[in-house]
């Protein structure tokens, strides 16, 4: 999932794996720096949590809030709910093409058959098992 | 003629129509692992027919796409005919972009319109036909509807038009929906498959949006419902443990029990033994003295393991195999040959009183009721469900749910399901599933020996059993996983529709894969009987057996005549538990209930019969192998008796 970041100096928002950081940069993971594309301002990730006892007490950070309210993942539909996907997820690797091969690719229309113990969808008059792993990245809209 | 399609849409069945030739048939994706051909006349033409894979995807760079592909290349005057589910054009439609882009003559069919009907569907095929520039056909495979509009079809068979015209066709996309990719694109441009499969189906779309209407009907029907209560994680529990109990019963009480005895004791020991021994007698005369006994055998029908409905009695009195030369006769050396040919044939290892009885009338019931009862299932499409329920706890060995397909088929030949670890994707779940089919997933005839010995352990014992074989795969598995590494792939399975089984199939493939199954084992059980007779003739037997004592006797405490078992289950693993089972069975069994469970644990994990290591040494290179068994045989007896000691400690 896209992990959205907001520049501190000028307040542009950008896709953290939009940047030059996370494509051409010799550095790599070793840098802990993003740089704004906006203005060029360079400034360190919200810090890790360094204790796990802060992690377990903590809150855990709200990863969707960034999402519009109407897109949400496939996941938190009740089964029955037939929905519009928008986006499939898994941008690196093979993911993408294997599932539009099984016809699901943005802009279709699914019914969720079921989530638990497996995430099941019906795209046409395929019905889908997935992990829920990948379900979670499936971002849609609910229609009617 | 090539037949290429999307998994699971009847490509075998109309395989068989076309040549007549039988190649398994299942609903769920993936049953087709090899390519097979054969040759079939039609139109006064003889031409070779090749059955494919299925596949979803023909980009280059698909691993499912390359045997396609490279088959299309090695006939390039083959027709192509693409396979289709008339219900899901869709994905067909993909498919027929990508073949119309090889540029060759085509024949589209659109099969099981009878599903396509119930779901209250229609596919303009005159005006597909007229869109795509193919001829288009419908069939309904499993009934043989239209395989002559297919055979007259081949003549007609067109170059398919090109995307570009195409989409000339059809209507323009509508006015505002999304962004719209041009159709064809330089393929040496920086397109992923990705991006051209999205191009394609947008044109897919525009052809589906004007050829093809659907509109289900409001109450699914019943099967339908049966198929979403498989895989509901509550109502699924039920749903397995049901099947596990009705394959129990047939396989485990009535197969392994009620057909067994009919045949064993019914068939062999009242009727045919006698015969051949008055047979032996007559031709290889000595002088001795056969014993005749009442052998009592009661017909009836099972309830449970310790309860069974008589309905028939047939008590009989019969000569036995075993004999006393009177004791002032000493044999001269033409007796002792002719003492030795008629022990050969029915003798205690004979091959009429041995070989023969094992396998016609102990495996054979078996095999058969569980060839029978996994047919059924197979063509239910219950396996793909049961994949989703067990996804979590395969994720633990490193495995996602499609694992279980491999699984399942090894309980019918561990060899045959060797060869489908193929449909796995990465080498680190086929290596696991290999290891676990190799150790611990019994065979058809070895499980139904195995349900027939838990019906003479109590139910707890039965759970241990099952529960400690579950615990070494879980186990196994894991520790395979983690000693090989490797990434495990996603779980992305599709879900055939349930059907009814069809009995004509279910049957046709039950007597295929029996005849496949007598074929290899009649074989090798003379020869292993051939053995241990010749063994025992060098009196060479009781040598092994002492040889084998401090293991067999002391470590796995069990009585020395088992050691035999072990012997022959280095041949097959369900020689051997056929073996055991027929020392536990029968009025004074020879193990005590705490001995058949070391016994049944031990041969469970016993090591792959020779079949099976030869074919882990083809699909996974010879070192492989030989890991696998030298990590097998010792795992086996350790296992075994550390059942026993706990056992012992635990006052069994």
């Amino acid at each position: 999932m896209a992990t959205f970041v907001a520049c501190p100096m000028c307040g542009f928002d950008f896709d953290r794996d939009d940047t030059l950081c996370s494509h051409g940069c010799p550095l790599g993971p070793v840098c802990r720096l993003i740089r704004c594309p906006s203005c060029d301002y360079e400034f360190s990730e919200i810090p890790r949590r360094y204790s796990w006892l802060s992690r377990l007490l903590g809150k855990k950070p709200e990863e969707s809030s960034r999402l519009p309210p109407d897109v949400r993942p496939v996941t938190t539909l009740d089964p029955g709910t037939r929905a519009e996907v928008l986006c499939i997820g898994g941008q690196q690797g093979s993911r993408p093409n294997t599932l539009a091969v099984f016809g699901l690719v943005p802009e279709t229309e699914i019914t969720v058959v079921q989530l638990r113990p497996a995430c099941v969808i019906r795209v046409g008059q395929t019905e889908l098992a997935l992990d829920r792993e990948i379900a979670e990245e499936i971002l849609v809209r609910e229609t009617e | 003629m090539i037949l290429v399609g999307n998994p699971n849409v009847g490509k075998s069945v109309l395989f068989r129509n076309l040549t007549s030739r039988y190649v398994t048939v299942s609903n769920y994706p993936g049953t087709t692992v090899e390519v097979v051909r054969a040759r079939a006349t039609y139109g006064g033409r003889t031409a070779e027919v090749i059955d494919t894979p299925g596949i979803n995807d023909l980009t280059p760079r698909a691993d499912d796409a390359r045997v396609t592909l490279g088959l299309l290349d090695a006939h390039e005057d083959a027709t192509i005919v693409q396979v289709a589910d008339a219900k899901n054009l869709r994905r067909a439609l993909l498919l027929t972009l990508q073949l119309a882009e090889l540029r060759r003559p085509m024949v589209l069919v659109l099969n099981m319109l009878d599903e396509l009907q119930e779901q209250g569907g229609h596919v303009d095929t005159e005006r597909l036909s007229g869109i795509l520039g193919v001829p288009v056909v419908t069939t309904i495979a499993p009934r043989n509807h239209g395989t002559d509009d297919l055979i007259g079809a081949l003549a007609r068979a067109r170059v398919p038009r090109t995307p570009e015209q195409i989409g000339q066709q059809v209507p323009p996309p509508e006015a505002g929906v999304g962004r719209i990719l041009p159709v064809a694109r330089d393929a040496t441009a920086q397109e992923t498959p990705y991006d051209l499969n999205l191009a394609r189906l947008e044109l897919v779309k525009r052809i589906v949006g004007d050829t093809y209407t659907i509109s289900p009907p409001p109450n699914p029907p019943a099967r339908v419902r049966l198929g979403f209560w498989a895989m509901h994680p509550v109502k699924g529990l039920g749903f397995l443990a049901a099947v596990l109990l009705a394959v129990f019963w047939f396989v485990g009480l009535f197969g392994a029990g009620t057909l067994v005895d009919l045949l064993e004791i019914g068939g062999f020991e009242q009727r045919v033994s006698p015969a051949a021994i008055r047979a032996a007698d007559a031709v290889f005369r000595f002088p001795h003295a056969h014993d005749s006994e009442l052998i009592s055998h009661t017909v009836g029908f099972p309830l449970s393991p310790a309860h069974e409905l008589p309905v028939v009695n047939l008590d009989k009195v019969a000569t036995r195999p075993a004999y006393v030369v009177p004791g002032d006769t000493r044999l001269n050396a033409w007796q002792e040959t002719l003492r030795f040919l008629h022990d050969a044939f029915v003798g205690r290892y004979g091959m009429i009183t041995m070989a023969l009885s094992y396998a016609l009338a102990i495996v054979l019931p078996i095999v058969t009721t569980f060839f029978f009862v996994f047919s059924i299932l197979e063509d239910s499409g219950y396996f793909p469900r049961l994949a989703i329920m067990v996804n979590r706890g395969f994720r633990l060995m490193g495995l996602n749910g499609k694992a279980v397909l491999p699984m399942l088929l090894g309980l019918g030949c561990a060899t045959m399901a060797t060869m489908t670890t193929r449909i796995l994707e990465t080498r680190k779940e086929r290596i696991v599933t290999t290891m676990l089919l190799a150790l611990a997933v019994p065979c058809s005839a070895q499980l139904g020996v195995l349900l027939a010995m838990m019906a003479a352990l109590s139910p707890a014992g039965a759970l241990v059993w099952l529960g400690l074989v579950l615990g070494v795969l879980l186990l196994v598995g894991w520790l395979t996983a983690r000693l090989f590494g490797g990434e495990t792939s996603e779980f992305i399975l599709e879900i055939p529709p349930m059907r009814r089984p069809q009995l004509s199939n279910v049957l046709v493939k039950t007597a295929s894969r029996l005849d496949w199954y007598l074929r290899e084992v009649i074989p090798i059980f003379v020869f292993g009987t051939g053995v241990l007779f010749l063994l025992d003739k060098l009196s060479l037997l009781s040598v092994i057996g002492r040889a084998l004592q401090p293991l067999v006797t002391g470590w796995l405490g069990l009585p020395a005549e088992v050691s035999n078992a072990f012997l022959v289950g280095f041949l097959r693993r369900d020689f051997g538990a056929v073996y055991i089972l027929d020392a536990v069975s029968g009025p004074a069994p020879l193990l005590t209930p705490h001995q058949i469970l070391v016994a049944m644990v031990t041969i469970t994990l016993f090591i792959p019969c020779f079949a099976n290591f030869l074919m882990i040494g083809k699909e996974h290179g010879k070192k492989v192998a030989f890991t696998m068994a030298a990590f097998i045989f010792p795992f086996a007896f350790a296992v075994g008796g550390i059942v026993n000691l706990l056992g012992r400690m635990l006052g069994g």
